[in-house]
């Protein structure tokens, strides 16, 4: 491969690859309530407390 | 207005986890397109040029667009309309709105019916791999014929066979439909997704580490033949276009089926991260996995000038006759050939459900038809016209299609839902709706860029591609589907065209009745209901 074309692949797949990883680290760290009908509370519910 | 009834169908859907609605959203945009049509398009229009075009198209048009069409859907969804028609009449307060949202009617519909026959090809060619059925067709013309003998096309062929694996593809997509977006669409991606990533990387690794073939050639130079940086080409107005297309391809925008999943979430929802993470998964799948596998390959065993021959001649000769010779040649190529149809097949039948999602959203929600009724009633619908799409292949019944549906159809369905979200429901309207409930903020300079820029330059797709082929191909000066158009194909080309006028008909018949059957008052808009079904306006 020629040294262009070694640079091209590298920064697409950087990009594509970037993104990629940003957009599902987001995803999984920043973790949201799914609401998916609407209805439920705004925030995830509390588990329940653990008796001793 | 304010009951319920007047407001349509109650019942309405929604998605299981979040993880799922985006391995459906991405299932949706990852198609056959991303391993078939992207490797072509790149090595056939200059490579790096084409690269650099290809994320500016994606950085102005795709990801922009991507928002855009989430908004739309999840702004349709707050009042029950998970069908364009319905979406467009709620953005414009105006009688013509849902006339306009005919054209997201007609293009999922049209496009499910051929793609639903092309995806049958890839599962017809999944089984013929594992059986070694085209073991023996060594060159790429013997593989060409095998291809065409399937396809009923050469003399003396039977299209017994293709009408088969029609059938069971057809049964499959629509059962899967009448399990709805939970119990079907979701479970479907869960299970397909993984799959068709797993299958991409192996033959991407195989791929990679291919010893050089006949005249010396290793897949690195098939992957320079993709990335090659021939800036001489950026100036050629074809290459710019060529990339916008791919980006409309690859994303499924234009489509109707995009806003329809997103019309199943709820304002809480986050729709700025969700929609981003579906374009990026998307062009790993077509970037990384699709550009690394057909045409290195095929540079390997054909050389660089086989290659671009191959390229040149089209995106099905490239999966259904180059692939196979090159599995032939390869330790466990029945195997790996099995993995190619069948991540081929992934690919496509993740799209194919998502295309008869908005037709299934309006027969329920404006006539409250039953989900397995709507779904096995358009199954017949598709069986009859995908019959014209196997008999009359030759004939250019689906490349007239496939042009007016599925590529032109798309610029225009984006210009208009891009006009209404951001002009007409205005850009600060639009912005504040993406970002309710989102986990990101969206860089601002978007807010510009899908104000201005993306409707400049969808208009001026619209415009080059309405001079450069829609005229021409409707004045039969040009074939739809590249090749020679002789006065034989002429009735058939007429009566694909005549179908799809006939859908626009029918549709708009259709939402007069469905808006007189529920009261709907264009200028007033529909009342706003919460997803249990509760008015909340």
């Amino acid at each position: 491969m020629t040294t262009g074309a070694i640079i091209f692949m590298a920064l697409s797949w950087t990009f594509v690859l970037g993104l990629t990883g940003w957009a599902f680290y987001r995803l999984l760290t920043h973790k949201k309530h799914h609401d998916p009908d609407g209805i439920g509370p705004a925030v995830p519910p509390e588990p329940p407390a653990r008796g001793r | 207005m304010s009951d319920d009834k007047s407001q349509g169908s109650t019942s309405h859907e929604a998605w299981g986890t979040r993880m799922g609605l985006i391995l459906a959203m991405a299932g949706n945009a990852v198609g056959l397109g991303n391993f078939l049509r992207f490797p072509r398009q790149a090595a056939v229009n200059g490579g790096g040029s084409f690269m650099i075009t290809y994320f500016i198209a994606l950085l102005l048009l795709g990801i922009p667009l991507m928002w855009i069409e989430w908004g739309v859907g999840r702004n349709g969804g707050r009042f029950r309309k998970g069908h364009i028609p319905g979406m467009f009449a709620a953005l414009w307060k105006h009688p013509a709105a849902k006339y306009l949202g005919v054209v997201g009617m007609i293009i999922p519909l049209t496009v499910m019916i051929y793609y639903t026959y092309i995806e049958s090809w890839t599962l017809a060619f999944s089984y013929f791999s594992i059986t070694k059925d085209y073991w023996g067709n060594t060159t790429q013309e013997a593989m060409v014929t095998y291809l065409q003998t399937y396809q009923g096309i050469t003399p003396g062929s039977s299209h017994v066979t293709a009408l088969g694996f029609f059938l069971v593809t057809l049964v499959v997509n629509i059962w899967i439909l009448s399990r709805g977006i939970s119990g079907g669409i979701e479970k479907l991606a869960r299970i397909g997704m993984p799959i068709l990533f797993l299958f991409a990387t192996i033959l991407a690794v195989v791929v990679i580490f291919l010893p050089p073939g006949p005249g010396g050639e290793t897949a690195w130079q098939g992957l320079q033949f993709i990335y090659n940086p021939d800036f001489s080409r950026l100036d050629e107005p074809g290459v710019w276009l060529a990339s916008a297309g791919q980006i409309f391809f690859t994303l499924s925008v234009g489509m109707g089926s995009l806003q329809a999943y997103a019309s199943y979430l709820s304002k809480k929802d986050d729709i700025a991260l969700n929609g981003i993470a579906t374009a990026a998964t998307n062009e790993t799948a077509e970037v990384i996995l699709g550009g690394t596998i057909a045409i290195p390959a095929a540079v390997v065993f054909f050389g660089v000038t086989g290659a671009m021959a191959i390229a040149q001649s089209g995106s099905f000769n490239l999966g259904f006759a180059t692939m196979p010779v090159v599995f032939q040649q390869l330790p466990m190529g029945n195997v790996l050939g099995f993995m190619w149809f069948a991540l081929l097949f992934f690919a496509g039948i993740t799209s194919s459900v998502a295309m008869l999602t908005p037709i299934m959203a309006f027969f329920r929600e404006e006539f409250g038809w039953k989900r397995e009724i709507i779904a096995w009633s358009f199954g017949l619908i598709t069986l009859l016209f995908g019959l014209m799409h196997i008999f009359w292949l030759q004939y250019g019944f689906l490349d007239e299609w496939d042009y007016w549906a599925g590529t032109f159809g798309l610029v225009v369905l984006a210009v208009i839902e891009t006009i209404l979200f951001m002009w007409v429901f205005k850009p600060e309207n639009a912005w504040a709706s993406i970002h309710q409930g989102a986990d990101i903020q969206i860089p601002r300079i978007f807010k510009f860029i899908m104000t201005y820029v993306t409707p400049v330059y969808l208009l001026f797709i619209l415009v080059w591609w309405g001079a450069q082929d829609a005229i021409p191909i409707l004045t039969n000066a040009k074939s739809a589907g590249g090749g020679v158009l002789t006065p034989e194909m002429h009735p058939y080309v007429t009566g694909a065209r005549l179908t799809i006028v006939g859908f626009a008909v029918i549709f708009a018949f259709l939402i007069r009745i469905a808006w007189k059957r529920n009261n709907y008052d264009d200028r007033a808009g529909f009342v706003e209901v919460d997803q249990s079904g509760r008015t909340t306006v």
